[in-house]
C-alpha cells in the first residue's frame, strides 16, 4: 500500500474516533490501534523508500489549497506519534476506565483522539496557515488532556499556566508564518535556503517551537503539566508533544536559512538546558516532577546536537555535523520510548498507590515486580547507559562533539564546553534515576499505601514491554535503524545525503550485545553461586542496629542534598526547619522545596509589576466625561509637539 | 630575554592564585601568598639579560619584602590577634575557585586580542597580571576577614608589578620598589589597626564593621 | 576466532593481575609505618574464601542485590577490554570506544549504588549518594582530560590517543587524573579504605550489608577499576607508542607500579579530608585537567 491510502485509513480512523470515542471505548480503542498500526506503516514506507510522499488538492481550507507532504523528517516524527499514542490508547483502557472515571474517561478518548491527529496534521502540513490551524487544534487539545481531572485545583493551575505559555508561543509562530507569508509571498512551505533575508525569522521560530520544546528556560509550564495529568497524557506529552516543537526547529532550520549566531545560541541552550533540567531533576521529591525535568535534560541533549548540526552548515557542511544531528534525531526516538516507558511505569505506581511522593513510597518491587523491572530498563535507557537505546543516540551526539573538537576549528570553543557540561549531566542522570529507584522500589515501604500496592493490570503492561521491547531494540541493533535517521538526516541536509554509516554503528551494537550476554551469564553465576545452598535471609545487617523501621531510610531529600547544594544558586531550594525543644519535645518539622525557579523568581514579579503598573493606569478610566475631553485636549497638544519636533529636526 | 622558563614562573604564579582562592585556611593563603611573592620577584632576572646590582637588589628586597618580612608580619599579626584560622567565605571556595579559573581563561583570551609589543605577544605576563588583579579582587570581595582582604591586596598588588615588568626597559624599576614600599606600610598600617580591632571588639570579622556605620 | 582467543587471554590477564595492587598499596602503607604488613596476595586469598561463604541476604533485597554486583563487574571488564596496553594495542577498538569507557564505568556506579540501596539503610544510602555525587565532578574532569588527549592526538579512539606523549600540559593532566584516580576509587583523601564502621566512607559504606560471592564480585571489581585507571593515567602521559614494544611494556609496568606506590604513600602521608573539602578538591582536579585542554589548545598547531 502506498503511503497515502495509509495515511488516509489512519485518518478516517482518527476521524470515526472523534464521532465513536465517547460511547464506544472497545471500538476506539480498535480505531486507535489501527490507526497506528497505519501511520506506522506510512511513516516507515516513507523511511525506507527514500522518497517523499506528497499530495495537493484542489479543496482549499481557508483560502489556501490542501497540500499534505511526508518526507524524511516528518516520517521520523511520524513514527514517534503513532508508536506512543497507539501505546497510549491500549494503556488508557486499564488506567483512565469509565468505571472509575466515569466522566473523565470519555473525555480523554475524544481529546486523545485530536491530539493525535492534530499531531499527524501539523507533521503533514505543507502550507502554513494549515500548520498554524493544527498547532492550534494541538494545543488545545493538549490543554483539555491535563486537566481531565479537573476537579483538583493543582490541575487546574497547571492547565492554565500551560495554556498561558502555550499561547505565547503560538504568538510567536503566528508572526513567524505571517512574515514568511509576507516575505515569500505564499504560505506554502518548503525549502527555501537561498534566500538569506529569511534568516532573522530563525529566533521568531526557536521561541515559538522553544515554548513547547521546553528547554531552559522556557519549560515554565512543563514540570507541572506533565505532573498533574494522567499519566496516559503525561506519557504522550512527554514522549511526544514536545518534540513537535523540536519538529518546528529542526524542520524550519532545515528549510530556512539561519543567522550565523544561530548554531552557538542553540548549542548553548541545549547544553544548558540539559544540565540545569536534570540538576532540577535530581532535586525533585514527586516522581512525575522528576520525569518531567528529565525531559527537559533530554531535549537539551537533543538541541545540541541539532546546534553542532547548525554550526557544521556554517563551516562548509562538515561531517561532524552528520553524526550530530544523527544523534539527535536518533535521540527523538529513543526519548519518545524511555520516557512514555517510565511515565506509564509512574502511571503504574501512581495507581497501584495514590501518592505521587517519593518519600512516601518504598519497597514496591515486591508487590509491583513487573513495573520495577521495567521502569529500572528505561531509567538505565534514559540515563544513557549501555547497553540500552540511550545511550547509542548519546554516543552519536558525543561523537560529534568529540569530531568537532579534533578538528580545531572555531566550533571546538562550542563542543568543548558543551561536552563537559553533557558530561556532568550525564553523571547527575545516572544520580537522579537510581534516587528514583531507591526510593520507590528498594527498601522498606515507607508507608501504609505503599505496603498495600497492587501490580497493574495486563492492558497497562503490555504497552510497557513494547516500549521496553523498542528500547533494548534501538539499543542492541541501532545499524538496524540507520538507513531511516540517514534519510531524515539527508531531509535536513540534502548534502550529507548518503547511506554510508558515519560511524561504527555495527562494532557498538556487536558489543552491546556481548554486554548483554555477559550480563545474564554473571548475573546467573551470582545467582546460582548465592542460592547453592539455600541462601539465608535476614534483617539488614545496618551496623548492628537490632530493630531498623522504614523511616530510617534515606530520604529524597537527603538523597540529593550533596548535589542540590552544588546548585543552589539555580535551585533557590527553601528550608523550613523547627528543632524539638526541651525535656519532651512535641513538634520538631524539617521542609525542603525546590521552587519553580524561573517561574517563582523572575516571571512572577514580572508579571505583578506589569499588573500594577496595569492597575495604576486604569486610575485614568473613571467616567467622567470632562477629564476624557482633557485627555483629547492634552493628546492633541502632544501630537502637535511631535509633528513641530519632528518637523524641526 | 629567557622566555619559556618566564612562562613557566606566570604559569606558576597562575596556579598559586588559584590554590590562593581554594584554601580554606589562614596560613595556607599566607603561604601562597608569600611564595608567588617570591616567584614573582625571582622574575627580573629572567627578563633582564644583564642584570645589574639594581636589578639585584630589587631582585633582593622583592624577595625578602613579599616572601618573608610581609608574611612573618602577617603571621605574627595573626598569632597575637589570636585570630580563628578558618576562613569565613562570602563567596564560597568552589564558587571562587571556578570564578578565578574561568577569570584567567577569560585573561588570556584577552591579552591575545590586545595590541600589544611584538615582542610580549607569546609572553604570559600580561594574562598573568589580569588574572592576578582579578584574584586579588575576589579574594577582597569573597572574604571576610582583614588579613584575609591583606592578602587580596597583595595578590593585587603582585598583579601590578607583572604588569610593571612589561616596562622594565622604560622605567628603572623606581615605580615599582615605590607601590612596594606603599604596601609594606600599608600592610604596618592594617597590621597595627588588626590588633587594635581585636583588643576593641573582639572580633576580626568585617562583616561586623557594619554596625559601624553610624 | 583468534581475535576472541586473544581478547578472552588479554581480560583473563587483567582480571588475574587486579588484586596485586591492593595488595602492594598496603605493603607500601606497612613499609612506610615500619610494620611488616599483610603479604601481597592477601586480597586473593579474601576473594577465594569469600566466593566459597555463604551468603546472608537481607529480607528487603530483591534479585537487584545479586544483579547489580553482577553488572558493575561486567561492566569493568568491558573496560579492561577497551584499555589499551601500550604497544600491545587493545583487545576491542573502535572509534569512539573512549565514550563506551566513560559509560561502562557509570554503568558500573549504578549497579554498585542500585546494590546498595536495596538494603534500606541509612549507611548504604549515604555512601552511594557520595558515590553517585561525587561521581558528577570527577566525570567533568574526566571528560576534560579526554578531550585534552583527542585535541593533542586529533583521534578519537583510545589506541591512537593514548600512545603520544601528552604533550605541554603533561604534569596538569597527570595530576588532574590522579586525583581522579583516588576520588573514583575511592582512597585517601576522599575516603579511607581502613575504616568499616564509620559515617565518613564512600566504598565501605555501600558495601556493608554484602557478603560472600557478591562481596567477593565487588572487591575484585574495586581492585580491577584502580589498575584500569592506573594504566589509563600511565598512557595518558607518557608515550609508549614511540617505543619498541619491550621497552613500552616495561615502561608501562612501570608506570603503572610508581602510580600503585604513588597511591601508598599519598595514604600514608595525607590524612582523609573532611567531607566539605572533598568538592574543592575535585573542582580542582577538574580545574588541572581544564587547563591541560588549554594549554593543548594553544598547542595545536605547532
Amino acid at each position: 500500500m502506498t503511503p497515502g491510502i495509509l495515511l488516509l485509513i489512519a485518518g478516517l480512523a482518527l476521524g470515526f474516533n472523534l464521532v465513536l470515542a465517547r460511547r464506544f471505548p472497545a471500538i476506539w480503542l480498535g480505531l486507535s490501534v489501527v490507526a497506528a498500526g497505519a501511520g506506522l506503516g506510512a511513516a516507515l514506507e516513507v523511511l525506507t523508500g527514500g522518497t517523499a510522499w506528497e499530495w495537493r488538492s484542489a479543496f482549499s481550507l481557508g483560502g489556501e489549497p490542501l497540500h499534505f507532504r511526508l518526507d524524511g523528517l516528518s516520517a521520523l516524527f511520524l513514527t514517534l506519534v503513532a508508536v506512543a499514542s497507539g501505546a497510549g490508547a491500549v494503556y488508557v483502557r486499564d488506567y483512565w476506565w469509565d468505571g472509575e472515571q466515569k466522566r473523565s474517561a470519555p473525555r480523554s478518548r475524544l481529546w486523545s483522539s485530536i491530539l493525535t491527529l492534530s499531531m499527524g496534521l501539523i507533521l503533514l502540513a505543507a502550507n502554513g496557515l494549515h500548520f498554524l490551524i493544527a498547532w492550534e487544534a494541538f494545543a488545545i487539545a493538549g490543554y483539555f488532556l491535563i486537566t481531565l481531572d479537573r476537579d483538583r485545583p493543582a490541575v487546574r493551575q497547571a492547565g492554565w499556566l500551560y495554556l498561558g505559555a502555550s499561547h505565547a508561543g503560538t504568538m510567536g509562530l503566528f508572526a513567524f508564518f505571517a512574515l514568511l507569508a509576507a516575505k515569500t509571498g505564499s504560505w506554502e512551505l518548503g525549502p527555501l535556503r537561498d534566500h538569506p533575508e529569511l534568516a532573522p525569522l530563525f529566533w521568531l521560530a526557536l521561541f515559538g517551537f522553544g515554548v513547547k520544546a521546553g528547554f531552559f528556560p522556557l519549560h515554565i509550564w512543563l514540570p507541572s503539566a506533565h505532573a498533574n495529568a494522567p499519566s496516559h497524557v503525561s506519557a504522550v506529552m512527554s514522549g511526544v508533544a514536545i518534540k513537535m516543537g523540536l519538529y518546528g526547529i529542526v524542520r524550519f532550520s532545515g528549510w530556512l536559512p539561519v543567522p550565523a549566531a544561530a548554531g552557538w545560541v542553540v548549542t548553548g541552550l541545549g547544553a544548558t538546558s540539559a544540565l540545569v533540567g536534570i540538576a532540577f531533576a535530581f532535586a525533585q521529591n514527586d516522581y512525575k516532577r522528576l520525569l518531567a525535568y528529565c525531559s527537559v535534560e533530554n531535549m537539551g541533549i537533543i538541541l545540541t546536537g541539532v546546534g553542532i548540526a547548525l554550526l557544521a552548515v556554517t563551516h562548509g557542511n562538515a561531517l561532524w555535523g552528520r553524526l550530530a544531528l544523527a544523534g539527535a534525531l536518533l535521540h527523538v526516538w529513543n526519548h519518545g520510548a524511555f520516557k512514555s516507558l517510565l511515565f506509564f511505569g509512574a502511571g503504574s505506581v501512581l495507581h497501584g498507590t495514590g501518592t505521587r511522593e517519593m518519600s512516601r513510597l518504598g519497597g514496591l518491587w515486591k508487590r509491583l515486580p513487573v513495573t520495577a523491572g521495567l521502569f529500572a530498563l528505561g531509567s538505565v535507557a534514559v540515563a544513557g547507559l549501555p547497553p540500552f537505546n540511550g545511550f547509542v543516540s548519546e554516543w552519536l551526539i558525543y561523537l560529534g562533539l568529540l569530531e568537532t573538537t579534533t578538528a580545531k576549528g572555531p566550533a571546538a570553543w562550542a563542543a568543548m564546553p558543551a561536552m563537559i557540561f553533557l558530561a556532568v549531566a550525564g553523571a547527575l542522570a545516572v544520580a537522579a534515576f537510581a534516587k528514583a529507584n531507591a526510593l520507590i522500589f528498594l527498601g522498606a515501604a515507607r508507608t501504609q499505601p505503599a505496603a498495600r500496592a497492587h501490580e497493574c493490570g495486563p492492558w497497562m503492561r503490555a504497552p510497557m514491554w513494547l516500549l521496553a521491547g523498542l528500547c533494548l531494540a534501538l539499543g542492541l541493533a541501532p545499524v538496524l535503524v540507520w538507513p531511516a535517521i540517514a534519510h531524515a538526516v539527508g531531509t535536513w541536509q540534502p548534502e550529507w545525503n548518503s547511506p554510508e554509516l558515519p560511524a561504527p554503528l555495527l562494532r557498538l551494537g556487536t558489543v552491546q550485545i556481548a554486554l548483554v550476554v555477559l550480563i545474564a551469564i554473571a548475573a546467573l553465576m551470582l545467582w546460582r553461586r548465592a542460592h547453592r545452598e539455600a541462601a539465608q535471609r535476614g534483617l539488614t545487617w545496618d551496623c548492628g542496629y537490632a530493630t531498623p523501621t522504614a523511616r530510617m531510610q534515606y530520604s529524597g531529600g537527603s538523597f540529593a542534598g550533596i548535589a542540590t547544594g552544588w546548585f543552589r544558586g539555580v535551585l533557590q531550594p527553601e528550608r523550613k526547619l523547627r528543632r524539638p525543644h526541651g525535656q519532651f519535645p512535641s513538634a520538631a518539622l524539617r521542609l525542603e522545596r525546590i521552587p519553580e525557579t524561573v517561574l517563582e523568581y523572575a516571571l512572577t514579579p514580572a508579571a505583578n509589576l506589569i499588573l500594577q503598573i496595569s492597575t495604576t493606569v486604569r486610575r485614568l478610566q473613571h467616567g467622567r466625561l470632562q477629564f476624557y475631553l482633557l485627555y483629547v485636549v492634552a493628546g492633541l497638544v502632544a501630537m502637535g509637539f511631535l509633528v513641530w519636533w519632528g518637523g524641526s529636526l | 630575554m629567557n622566555s619559556s622558563s618566564l612562562n613557566l614562573l606566570i604559569g606558576l604564579a597562575m596556579g598559586l592564585n588559584l590554590l590562593a582562592l581554594g584554601s580554606s585556611r589562614l596560613p595556607s593563603l599566607i603561604r601562597t601568598m608569600s611564595l608567588q611573592g617570591v616567584v614573582l620577584g625571582l622574575m627580573p632576572l629572567l627578563v633582564e639579560a644583564h642584570a645589574g646590582w639594581a636589578v639585584w637588589l630589587i631582585v633582593a628586597a622583592t624577595v625578602v619584602g613579599k616572601g618573608m618580612i610581609i608574611p612573618g608580619f602577617l603571621q605574627r599579626a595573626m598569632r597575637t590577634a589570636n585570630i580563628d584560622r578558618e576562613l569565613a567565605p562570602f563567596i564560597g571556595f568552589v564558587p571562587s575557585l571556578l570564578l578565578g579559573a574561568g577569570g584567567t581563561i577569560a585573561a588570556v583570551a584577552l591579552a591575545q586580542n590586545l595590541p600589544l609589543l611584538p615582542e610580549h605577544a607569546g609572553s604570559l605576563l600580561v594574562p598573568g597580571s589580569l588574572a592576578s588583579v582579578l584574584t586579588g579582587f575576589i579574594l577582597l570581595i569573597g572574604r571576610t576577614k582583614a588579613i584575609s582582604q591583606v592578602c587580596g591586596y597583595l595578590i593585587l598588588e603582585n598583579g601590578i608589578y607583572l604588569f610593571g615588568l612589561l616596562l622594565l626597559h622604560s622605567t628603572p624599576l623606581l615605580v615599582e620598589s615605590g607601590i612596594l614600599l606603599d604596601l609594606t606600610v600599608g600592610v604596618f598600617i592594617i597590621g597595627i589597626i588588626v590588633d587594635r580591632i581585636q583588643r576593641a571588639f573582639d572580633s576580626l570579622d568585617t562583616r561586623k564593621l557594619t554596625v559601624l556605620h553610624e | 576466532m583468534i581475535e576472541l582467543l586473544e581478547s578472552i587471554i588479554r581480560l583473563a590477564l587483567w582480571l588475574a593481575l587486579a588484586p596485586l595492587l591492593p595488595g602492594l598499596i598496603n605493603k607500601v602503607k606497612a613499609w612506610v609505618a615500619g610494620r611488616q604488613g599483610p603479604p601481597v596476595l592477601q586480597l586473593y586469598y579474601d576473594l577465594a574464601k569469600l566466593w566459597q561463604k555463604q551468603v546472608v541476604l537481607s529480607t528487603l533485597a530483591s534479585p537487584g542485590f545479586l544483579i547489580g554486583p553482577a553488572v558493575a563487574w561486567v561492566a569493568l571488564a568491558g573496560v579492561a577490554l577497551l584499555m589499551p596496553l601500550g604497544p600491545a594495542g587493545s583487545g576491542l577498538s573502535f572509534r569512539g570506544d573512549v565514550l563506551l569507557l566513560i559509560y561502562l564505568l557509570a554503568l558500573a556506579r549504578f549497579g554498585t549504588a542500585w546494590a546498595a540501596m536495596e538494603t534500606g539503610s541509612a549507611f548504604e544510602g549515604m555512601g552511594s549518594v557520595r558515590e553517585v555525587s561525587y561521581a558528577v565532578l570527577t566525570e567533568a574532569a574526566l571528560v576534560a582530560a579526554v578531550l585534552t588527549l583527542c585535541l593533542q592526538s586529533g583521534t578519537v579512539s583510545l589506541v591512537t590517543m593514548l600512545s603520544p606523549a601528552a604533550g605541554a600540559g603533561a604534569a596538569l593532566l597527570a595530576a588532574g587524573l590522579f586525583t581522579v584516580l583516588l576520588a573514583e576509587n575511592c582512597r585517601v583523601p576522599f575516603d579511607d579504605p581502613n575504616t568499616h564502621l564509620e559515617l565518613t566512607m564512600i566504598h565501605e559504606a555501600m558495601i556493608l550489608d554484602h557478603s560472600g560471592p557478591p562481596l567477593a564480585v565487588i572487591l575484585h571489581g574495586a581492585s580491577l577499576k584502580l589498575l584500569l585507571f592506573a594504566a589509563l593515567l600511565t598512557q595518558a602521559v607518557l608515550p609508549l607508542g614511540g617505543l619498541p614494544a619491550p621497552a613500552g611494556m616495561a615502561m608501562l609496568l612501570a608506570g603503572i607500579l610508581a602510580v600503585t606506590v604513588g597511591v601508598g604513600l599519598v595514604e600514608s602521608l595525607l590524612a582523609r579530608f573532611a567531607f566539605r573539602r572533598v568538592p574543592l578538591l575535585l573542582t580542582t582536579a577538574f580545574l588541572l585537567c581544564l587547563f591541560a585542554l588549554l594549554v593543548a589548545w594553544k598547542g595545536r598547531v605547532a
